[in-house]
């Protein structure tokens, strides 16, 4: 928390209004001026690491929707990377459920594990242990996300490599993601057809496990450097461009360079590597279409993940891949900018909050009658699917593209 | 004892979540958009709805324990300090716009709900809100009628004030009524005129009707650049005298383009000295025939750049209404001024301040609604280094300043803490003592935002700062008896 | 008296004893409540005098007693003018009674009424007190707006004895459009003019006839005004047919027994049922209504919250004000500090106070 980088908020507020869990409480603490007033307070001494300073920093999304609607340009992202370390450090807290979050989701093999354990709990309804009912409302925030999964899915694996319908235009690898190589096989598959279609070699790299995004948001940074560099490890070189189809996990891949800067060893490819980080969306975008759509008939609302919108920057990319598919209709979404509450692990350590924003934004989404809602990450695809009661279908938009070039027309 | 009694009630009555006495906690309140003035408040209350609202002032008033009301905390006169060993009570939880009336063209909001939503909700009518303070995306309603909030379209269409139907306000003894009514036809004294811009003094706002308009037929922007401020200045003036009355005429000065360019891309040219941007709005014909007018007194400009669609219009002003908080990109510390002089006075005033900045040796920067001669001189300087003092004392004389060329002291942010040492420069003791009698009326007690708007001796010092003859008294234009 | 100084006013006011009348020219003396009788007269129109008036400002100074016609002629020498139109400004109405009275015109629809133009006052209050509030720019928040709180006072709060106004330009043109209709027929087009985005200065409905005023370039109003007319009947008036059509608009305020009265813009039928005649500002909801008798007032009062009795036949037992509002317990709160002794204006406010 550098007195400099806090100087620059001259608490104007214009980020109260994008702040989700402003918005919930409206408490002045509950907002990124206040959390940022908070930091303030303990570089000087004047707080205490702990208590409310944790408390308000803990509840933050880390959406980031507060960066672009500053206009004193305060880099908040990294003001809450560095305040976060600070309470993991200085007053650690929480940490029975923390640590199992911590040590089930960013390990595919731990994940699909539990996750089997869930599809029996779907399935037959079994309980499966009483830990779970001694910590009821995240207990519940974990078992309700379980989205329907497939036992076939979650032993799906992304082939290691998808050679181009015709010549090559990229050489790309994708990163098959954690949690969502278990629960989104589908849209990891969807991404190599339409790569693949779109005259992209693809590339699964082996050995690829979490890229330490979870750790990063949560203040574990020193676990996320650890993913980091075995991602870069895992990846090699030889590529025109790493394609990430979570946008979480894009934009942690993108902060590489900086996370890493202390490395020598890792540095400089830490930097090379982060420059070559595309999402999904971006890539399909900055590629002429050659691979013919063929028609999807539907009213499509898109929600802006935050750590696309807001840590990438990456806003008019996704609805224009989507604009291309003829037949489709994008329709604005009330408060698009609010956060759906899901970002990353805060839905499981933060139940309350996060369950009055995903409500919050299925009713906003709702409000549209769109046809089928589609957002580009895996987070936001469990926790809309989690309150959405309409039965309105949810897709990553690489799934409604990868529809109209199979020409399947599905929804 | 007041105070944890008080508390205790508060927690009993509203809930342990509407209460916050956690001493770090309570610090994010302690300052509103004006930093350089702190208190730490004994309690803020987070009501939920005008009944919890009514019951924390009752229980405030009962226990003889001073509040002040606080919307987003954007204000930029410390208008919503807190008192120490006093209550804040904020208003974000009352946030539901109640209803928009189409036909009747108005809407009933609660107090919290943003300046911006209100035209959004109308917007599906053709209709919108009009007064716009540039922090319209954040800033509420309710803190709007507290400061009568303007704006850069208030030169054609005016202020808060004249948009306000009727306010539901809780009164500082705890009891409720209404001021204004379904048309504006009062019968009687217009207490909702004198309420509106009283600053949080007189009442705690817990309903708003406001007027909505049809949103004008046409729209039609330009940006002049000009070599001087002084040249801008007149070519503001020459608008005004040719009989036009523009949606908008706005001036920001070069060091004030430096940091919006630095914060938005806005597309203002770095090099101009001065630009004016001025839009005209309503039916085509009119529009037309009046932006020609326009275009045709800005013969001093070096560079016209019309408007060519919505979008680069919106750029313009995008650029224009985060001005103030892009300064924090030049400087780590500034004072916003918010001084009003006569139109045909801009140009004198723009080159006194310059200046008096020259000899404070600090840098100023003008962003300002030039239709109406309210000035936004914005003095940077760094708290680090020391600069506070200097800067506090150069802001202070602007405001002065404006006085002496025969205009007021706050256009739009009111004096709030800010500014009520200087009020005895633009007031006698007789027009403060009789102001203090309406306020009497309503706050016998005086626990609704004490320490506001009037000089006391605890803010300015054993003595309120003399009183100096005004301007037009010493020319004869107004006798002083 | 009729003190022709504000020192000599503000004597007068210190140095008598016992109740005291405001007046200016006397054009509202029946509005509101009658006064006791025994009260000591001030009359204003002494003072007279223009103070300042700087026409590149847009704003205009003067003492409460300058006629509001006297002034209008000054500033149309310059192209400008105060966008305020009561009925009873041509018969000498002063600057300082049209905001003691609260009083305004069809230009109430674009231009608002007194609060909305008047920036500045200087007012005597019951003790001597002289007293400033505003200035003379048109943006100013600083301190509490007594010009506002003093518009509809009546002569109750203090003597109004200095007023600075907002100016605005002359328009170049103007025309006015007469389209018959019935009183729910023109709330209809009174919506369709709005959204329409024509921006008429005045809509005023009175003798089953709404009137659309545009006011701007000589191209623009003619064009605005044929846009106007929306079926057969409608038609664009003639200079002479035009004056006429506002004449009639000011005599409803001569009629016998005159209220004006605020409501909702969409309950203007039920205000114009019980109306004999009626001048209403459609869009804003604010009526000039003359009625048969007594019981049509209570009628109204019944079931509009702001009524204000602007005239009523000499003798007659009608009581000035009706059922009290929620804000007349605030009213008297208003009442007893500045003027704690009950002096100004005794019986403008009975019952109330």
């Amino acid at each position: 928390m550098k007195r400099e980088l806090l100087d620059v908020c001259v608490h104007c507020g214009f980020c109260l209004p994008t702040c989700p869990t402003y918005v919930l409480t409206g408490d002045e603490a509950e907002s990124p001026r206040g959390r940022i007033y908070l930091m303030s307070l303990a570089e000087r001494g004047e707080a205490s690491i702990g208590g409310a300073f944790t408390e308000h920093i803990d509840s933050c999304l880390g959406c980031l929707a507060c960066v672009p609607a500053c206009p004193s340009g305060v880099q908040y992202n990294l003001l809450i990377e560095a305040a976060r370390p600070r309470i993991e450090e200085e007053a650690p807290r929480d940490t029975l459920f923390r640590r199992l979050v911590f040590a089930l989701f960013p390990y595919p093999r731990r994940l699909r594990a539990a996750a089997v354990f869930g599809v029996l709990y779907q399935r037959i309804g079994i309980r499966p242990t009483r830990l779970l009912a001694r910590l009821p409302a995240r207990a519940r925030a974990l078992e309700s996300l379980l989205p329907p999964v497939r036992v076939r899915d979650l032993f799906a694996r992304t082939p290691r490599a998808t050679l181009p319908a015709g010549s090559a235009r990229r050489r790309v690898a994708l990163l098959t993601g954690c949690a969502q190589r278990v629960f989104f096989a589908k849209v990891n598959a969807a991404t190599v057809r339409v790569l693949a279609a779109e005259g992209c070699e693809v590339v699964a790299p082996r050995g690829q496990g979490c890229c330490g995004a979870l750790s990063l948001h949560s203040g574990r940074d020193e676990e996320a450097r650890r993913f980091a560099r075995r991602t870069i490890d895992a990846f090699g070189d030889g590529y025109d461009a790493i394609v990430v189809n979570v946008a979480g996990c894009g934009s942690t891949m993108k902060e590489y360079g900086e996370l890493l800067s202390a490395d020598p060893e890792y540095r400089e490819r830490a930097a090379a590597f982060a420059a070559k980080v595309r999402d999904v969306t971006e890539l399909l975008a900055e590629l002429p279409p050659v691979a013919p759509r063929h028609p999807v008939e539907a009213r499509v609302a898109y929600h802006d993940a935050c750590h696309l919108a807001n840590a990438q920057r990456i806003t008019a990319e996704p609805r224009q891949v989507l604009a291309a598919i003829p037949g489709v209709v994008l329709v604005d979404v009330p408060e698009a900018q609010i956060c759906c509450g899901s970002a990353g692990v805060y839905n499981l350590l933060q139940p309350e909050a996060a369950e009055e924003l995903g409500k919050r934004k299925a009713a906003n989404l709702a409000s549209v009658a769109a046809d089928v809602i589609a957002t580009a990450n895996a987070g936001c695809l469990l926790q809309i699917g989690r309150f959405t009661s309409d039965g309105t279908p949810i897709v990553h938009p690489v799934e409604l593209v990868d529809a109209s070039i199979r020409g399947t027309g599905s929804k | 004892m007041a105070l944890t009694d008080l508390r205790d009630k508060l927690v009993a009555d509203l809930g342990r979540d509407g209460v916050i006495d956690d001493p770090a906690h309570l610090r994010t309140y302690e300052c509103d958009a004006l930093t350089g003035y702190r208190v730490v408040p004994a309690l803020v209350v987070l009501p939920r709805d005008a009944g919890e609202v009514a019951t924390t002032v009752r229980a405030c008033a009962e226990h003889g324990v001073p509040f002040v009301a606080r919307g987003a905390g954007t204000g930029l006169s410390g208008g919503a300090l807190p008192t120490a060993d006093g209550v804040v009570i904020s208003l974000q939880r009352l946030r539901r716009i109640v209803e928009v009336d189409p036909v009747n063209r108005r809407a009933v909001v609660q107090p919290g709900v943003t300046n911006l939503d209100i035209s959004k909700a109308a917007a599906a009518y053709g209709l919108y809100y009009s007064p716009d303070p540039s922090s319209q995306q954040v800033c509420t309603i309710g803190g709007n009628v507290a400061e009568n909030s303007g704006g850069a379209h208030c030169l054609k269409y005016g202020f808060t004030a004249n948009h306000v139907l009727a306010v539901d306000v809780v009164l500082p003894d705890g009891t409720s009524a209404r001021l204004g009514g379904d048309a504006p036809h009062q019968a009687g004294f217009d207490l909702l005129g004198a309420f509106v811009g009283s600053e949080g003094t007189l009442g705690v706002v817990t309903a708003v009707v406001v007027r909505l308009l049809h949103t004008p037929a046409t729209v039609r922007t330009l940006v002049a650049d000009f070599e001087s401020t002084e040249t801008a200045g007149a070519a503001v003036t020459a608008v005004i005298a040719a009989g036009i009355v523009p949606a908008a005429i706005e001036m920001m000065d070069n060091l004030a383009i430096e940091a919006v360019n630095e914060a938005v891309d806005a597309g203002f040219d770095p090099n101009t000295a001065a630009v004016l941007i001025i839009e005209l709005d309503g039916p085509a014909d009119e529009v037309e025939e009046r932006f020609a007018e326009v275009t045709a007194v800005c013969t001093a400009a070096t560079r016209v750049t019309i408007a060519q669609d919505a979008q680069q219009r919106a750029r313009f002003w995008r650029g224009r209404k985060a001005a103030f908080a892009a300064v924090g990109r030049l400087s780590p510390n500034y004072f916003v001024q918010d001084g009003v002089v006569p139109r045909t006075r801009l140009s004198e005033a723009l080159a006194r301040i310059a200046a008096m900045a020259g000899e404070a040796g600090l840098r100023v920067a003008n962003v300002f609604h030039a239709g109406d001669g309210n000035l936004h001189p914005l003095v940077l300087y760094s708290e680090a280094a020391g600069e506070h003092e200097r800067a506090e004392a150069l802001s202070s004389a602007i405001a002065e300043l404006c006085v002496e060329l025969g205009g007021s002291l706050s256009g739009e942010h009111g004096i709030g803490t800010d500014k009520a040492c200087s009020m005895p420069r633009m007031f006698s003791a007789d027009d403060l003592e009789t102001m203090q009698r309406l306020r009497a009326a309503f706050d016998p007690a005086g626990l609704c935002n004490p320490g506001k708007i009037f000089p006391t001796p605890r803010l300015c010092g054993e003595r309120p700062g003399p009183y100096r003859p005004h301007p037009l008294e010493a020319t004869g234009v107004i006798e002083r008896l | 008296m009729r003190p022709v100084t504000l020192a000599e006013l503000r004597d007068a006011v210190r140095d008598t004893d016992g109740p005291l009348l405001a007046r200016g020219a006397g054009t509202a003396a029946g509005w509101a409540g009658t006064p006791l009788p025994g009260a000591t007269e001030i009359e204003t129109t002494g003072l007279d005098r223009l103070l300042t008036y700087n026409p590149d400002d847009m704003t205009v100074a003067v003492e409460a007693g300058m006629p509001l016609a006297r002034l209008q002629a000054e500033l149309a020498s310059r192209g400008q003018r105060i966008a305020l139109d009561a009925a009873r400004v041509p018969a000498g109405a002063t600057v300082g009674g049209l905001v003691a009275t609260a009083d305004s015109g069809p230009l109430r629809h674009s231009h608002g009424g007194p609060r909305d133009l008047v920036i500045g006052v200087t007012v005597v209050l019951a003790d001597g007190t002289v007293a400033r509030s505003g200035g003379h720019v048109i943006k100013n928040v600083a301190g509490y707006d007594l010009g506002k709180l003093f518009c509809g006072s009546f002569g109750t709060l203090g003597v109004i004895t200095e007023v600075v106004l907002r100016v605005h330009p002359l328009p170049p043109a103007t025309r006015t459009v007469a389209l018959p209709r019935d009183a729910a027929e023109a709330l209809d087009a009174v919506g369709r003019l709005l959204a329409a985005r024509l921006e008429p200065a005045a809509l005023e409905w009175c003798d089953g006839t709404l009137l659309a005023r545009y006011e701007g370039g000589p191209s623009s109003v003619e064009r605005r005004a044929a846009a106007t007319l929306i079926r057969p009947g409608d038609k664009v008036l003639d200079p002479p047919a035009e004056a006429t059509a506002w004449r009639r608009v000011r005599e409803v305020s001569d009629e016998e027994t005159v209220v004006r009265c605020g409501s909702r813009p969409d309950q203007f039928p039920y205000v114009a049922k019980h109306a004999a005649r009626i001048a209403s500002s459609v869009a804003v909801g604010v009526h000039t209504v003359a009625v048969d008798d007594a019981a049509a007032v209570e009628r109204l009062r019944a079931e509009f919250e702001h009524v204000t009795l602007c005239r009523r036949p000499a003798g007659s037992g009608l009581p000035a004000w009706g059922r009290p509002h929620a804000a007349v317990p605030l009213m008297r709160a208003v009442k007893q500090r500045f003027d704690p002794a009950g002096r100004l204006g005794a019986g403008r406010f009975s019952p109330w106070f």
